[in-house]
């Protein structure tokens, strides 16, 4: 190898932002408004912020309309609680369904391009687990522009943080967060383009990354959804929390697994077996194809395994048929677009003519760094971190405890981004800007050297794939003690072999190979972590499901929390689950109690 | 199984630590139902791990992946092997990075300085309309916003300005020109007299020489030039 790694120089901010994606920016713009002049830096791993994963969302975010005469938000604090299976915070839960609508007008006046009504307002369609009068009928709650909501979204958070100065900082990653007295001041980055390391300092750091479910063979998510984060906070002796909560989307295309909505459905899409049959009928006879996304997959993954389902040759995968055929033109030409052009274009099917190939893809995580419902991020069950916040999908506040309902998290960006950027600039009245970081070696240094002086035999896409078979099959949609062990097993193999992996160039500019086996050791850092939260927990709870304790357990009725500073050095804590509206004794407080879950 | 196809690829290849340029040939057994950008993984995995190349959301709603294939700007996303094999009626492509931005490595561009075009548009609301009476959203009708929802689908991929034939000269684009007419269409932009300076500034609108190849290059189907053609015409 070459010249010793250095940092390159350092730079200063108010504000470091660790992912430029919808809740970062959200967060941002909060700033901008506010506190005029702050200068902020975001960080991204792609080149435009705008190309943050955000930008493939499709389906809508869920808020309740004041003027809606059906609908209210206790209804939609209902069905997020019941939805996540008794194990969400309902301090958070109705902060974010309280604001959800004054967030919608602000997008929209600040240009998000909504898709609207005869009557020029804002239209709203029916997701999985919306309901009225808790539980009884489908809600329109939905807001969406056509199945582009989060581009929606993501280029008017984009745009916003364009007009008060945020400075971007494409193509690099975060790699260590720094402290001093335990107060963080910011981190190291890494750019791409020219391979240096750069520290930025800041008074305030907001961790923003997005999601992780890379390890999965079949997954919705973006090629640098790969927990990065999540390692940094592990590294630095914090705490993840939930992370055996793993959302399985019911409708992937066959194949890769490219996200067809459930905005779908929400339109009158139907799942259909082999022979046809409608088959959600049977699993959840009220709400059908628009029960939860857990149910929906373990459905399908039933349906596969009794012989129900079908074998699509050229992508060699199980799958059923989503069918479509029956919705009007006008829907498929304009409500549903993109996922439309999608089925034509990578399955080679045509959903106004022909049935669409689907099956589980990975999704979404529940879990993640541990905040407060202010987004500040939490050192165990109670402390926080000064100088530190987190907010969007790398963040359990928790909105969603251990499975989320769909458009629930396009919500929880804007409402928990808004909130966090609210909370930073409180932070910032008292804040002064950080003394140089204590001179310790950085572990960055470390990881990369072993990578770029790696001599084995290893290969970088047999490690990876083997990751990602060993995920999908053993800690999946369904789990058992035995499937865990082996799963834990492995992972110890496969991080070693990840070390020895040798580089094809040991340039560092530019060298793709380099920055991705970095990712991968992320990954099976994250994959062991939610192995052992899945291991430990031994009951069947929103998407964690457990084969061998299918049921829910009240012995669990709290959230997981690991700390792993080394691989594979786990110990467990616990935060309580937030009953204050259940405490609180209000109208229908006994429908926030752990109740039984049934659609 | 499904079938597969033996490719050649002819890709540029550019070494930022030694400034060399050369084409370099692979030899892909690929099956018919993969993207280009799993073809280039195959590369890597198989071949060549130091061949770099770039992409994120791998369904062409990012914009992340533009190429040139065979002359022809597209997503390697989206290029399905047997439909490039159809398409380009050959089994062999050449691969070259797109040439909006300076090369970074082989087919990576530094997509971070071809958005400085999209910046100088303000994509904004600059003067936003003041709100609603009844203090919720603006009302606008479905048929106003038909005018121009196609155009707010742009991913800025950069496809449409690689193909351009002007603008590597003096025209900021058709994409970064385009996010300038949504905003002048979007009934909710006050600041009418700021978007017509940069719509008719000196490397805006009328330096388009209408040969449309913006539309008819672009992955997500947007007839990009019709916009523009608003734009010269004054109809927003
Ligand atoms: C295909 C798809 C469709 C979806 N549809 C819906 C929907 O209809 N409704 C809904 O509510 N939810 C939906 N979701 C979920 C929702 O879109 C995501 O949870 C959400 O967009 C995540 O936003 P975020 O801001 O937290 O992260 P992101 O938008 O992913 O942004 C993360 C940012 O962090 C950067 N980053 C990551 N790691 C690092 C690092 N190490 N250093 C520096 N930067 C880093 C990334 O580059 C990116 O800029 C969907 C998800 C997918 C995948
Ligand atoms: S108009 Fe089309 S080709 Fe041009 S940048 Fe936008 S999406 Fe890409």
């Amino acid at each position: 190898m070459g010249a010793a790694l250095t940092v390159d120089s350092t730079l200063r901010c108010d504000v470091l932002i660790i992912g430029a994606g919808g809740a970062g920016l959200r967060a941002a713009a909060q700033i901008g408004e506010r506190r005029p002049g702050t200068r902020i830096i975001a960080l991204t791993k792609v080149s435009s912020p705008q190309k943050s994963h955000t930008t493939t969302a499709q389906g809508g975010m869920a808020a309740v309309d004041p003027k809606d005469p059906m609908d209210r938000p206790i209804f939609h604090t209902f069905d997020t609680w019941k939805g996540s299976d008794c194990s969400a915070d309902q301090n958070v839960i109705k902060k974010v369904c309280d604001i959800g609508w004054e967030e919608v007008v602000w997008l929209e006046r600040h240009g998000m391009h909504f898709s609207r009504t005869e009557e020029g307002r804002i239209a709203k369609r029916p997701f999985g687990g919306h309901m009225l009068d808790f539980g009884e009928r489908m809600a329109f709650r939905a807001c969406y522009e056509a199945d582009r909501t989060g581009k929606g979204i993501m280029d008017t958070v984009w745009a916003e943080s364009l007009k008060y100065g945020v400075d971007f900082i494409g193509q690099c990653v975060a790699t260590e967060l720094l402290f001093r007295d335990g107060q963080c001041i910011g981190a190291i980055i890494f750019r791409y383009p020219e391979g240096k390391f750069l520290a930025i300092l800041a008074k305030a750091t907001i961790i923003a990354t997005g999601g992780n479910t890379r390890m999965y063979l079949v997954s919705s998510n973006c090629r640098g959804n790969t927990g990065d984060a999540l390692v940094l906070a592990l590294q630095a002796g914090l705490p993840v929390m939930d992370l055996e909560a793993v959302q399985f989307h019911p409708t992937g295309m066959v194949g890769p697994g490219i996200l067809a909505s459930e905005a779908l459905r929400g339109e009158g899409a139907i799942l259909r077996n082999k022979d046809e049959e409608p088959f959600m009928e049977r699993y959840a006879p009220t709400a059908k194809d628009l029960a939860p996304r857990d149910l929906i997959s373990r459905a399908i993954i039933q349906e596969i395994r009794e012989g129900r389902g079908l074998f699509h040759q050229d992508h060699n995968a199980h799958h059923v048929w989503l069918d479509l055929r029956h919705l009007p033109k006008e829907v498929h030409e304009k409500k549903i677009q993109e996922v439309c052009s999608f089925f034509k274009r990578f399955v080679g099917v045509d959903p106004e003519k022909d049935l669409c190939p689907v099956a589980p893809t990975a999704h979404y995580q529940m879990g993640g760094i541990p905040t407060n419902e202010f987004g500040e991020v939490q050192s165990d069950s109670q402390g926080i971190v000064p100088g530190l916040f987190a907010c969007g999908e790398v963040a359990a506040a928790s909105l969603h405890g251990l499975n989320r309902l769909g458009t629930n998290s396009l919500l929880e960006l804007i409402t928990m981004g808004r909130v966090t950027g609210e909370r930073v600039v409180e932070y910032l009245k008292d804040a002064t800007d950080p003394e140089e970081p204590p001179g310790s070696r950085l572990i960055v240094f470390d990881q990369f050297s072993t990578y770029l002086n790696a001599q084995g035999k290893e290969k970088y896409a047999q490690v990876r794939d083997s990751l990602r078979n060993l995920m999908m099959e053993k800690v999946g949609i369904f789990r058992t003690e035995k499937s865990l062990v082996e799963a834990i097993e492995v992972l110890t193999e496969l991080r070693e072999m990840a070390t020895h992996i040798p580089l094809g160039t040991t340039s560092l500019k530019a060298n793709q190979d380099l920055w991705q086996i970095w990712e991968l050791n992320n990954l099976i850092t994250v994959s062991m972590v939610i192995a052992q939260g899945a291991l430990a927990r031994k009951e069947s709870r929103g998407a964690h499901f457990r084969e061998d304790y299918p049921e829910r357990s009240d012995g669990f009725n709290y959230h997981t929390l690991v700390y792993m500073p080394q691989f594979n050095e786990v110990t467990f804590g616990k935060r309580p689950i937030d009953m204050s509206i259940f405490e609180a004794k209000g109208e229908h407080y006994e429908l926030f109690d752990y109740i039984v879950r049934e659609y | 199984m499904s079938t597969s196809y033996t490719i050649t690829l002819d890709i540029n290849r550019y070494d930022p630590d030694t400034k060399l340029s050369w084409v370099q040939t692979y030899r892909v057994e690929a099956s018919a139902i993969l993207r280009f950008v799993d073809v280039l993984r195959k590369i890597n995995d198989e071949q060549d791990p130091t061949l770099a190349w770039s992409s994120s959301c791998e369904h062409a709603q990012c914009g992340s992946c533009g190429v040139i294939v065979n002359g022809k700007p597209l997503l390697a996303c989206e290029l399905l092997v047997k439909d490039g094999v159809g398409q380009f009626k050959t089994h062999t492509f050449k691969l070259k990075p797109l040439t909006i931005a300076p090369v970074l490595r082989d087919l990576v561009v530094d997509l971070e300085k071809a958005y400085d075009r999209v910046h100088k548009v303000r994509p904004w609301l600059i003067k936003p309309a003041s709100p609603h009476p009844d203090g919720d959203e603006y009302r606008i009708s479905p048929k106003t916003l038909e005018t121009y929802s196609e155009a707010t689908r742009c991913i800025n991929c950069f496809c449409c300005a690689a193909a351009c034939i002007s603008t590597h000269h003096h025209f900021l684009g058709p994409n970064a020109s385009m996010a300038n007419m949504v905003r002048l269409m979007d009934p909710r932009e006050m600041a009418r007299g700021e978007r017509m300076d940069i719509l008719y500034r000196e490397d805006g609108v009328y330096r388009c020489h209408t040969a449309k190849a913006c539309s008819f290059v672009c992955p997500k189907d947007i007839d990009v030039s019709h916009f523009l053609a608003l734009g010269k015409e004054g109809r927003f």
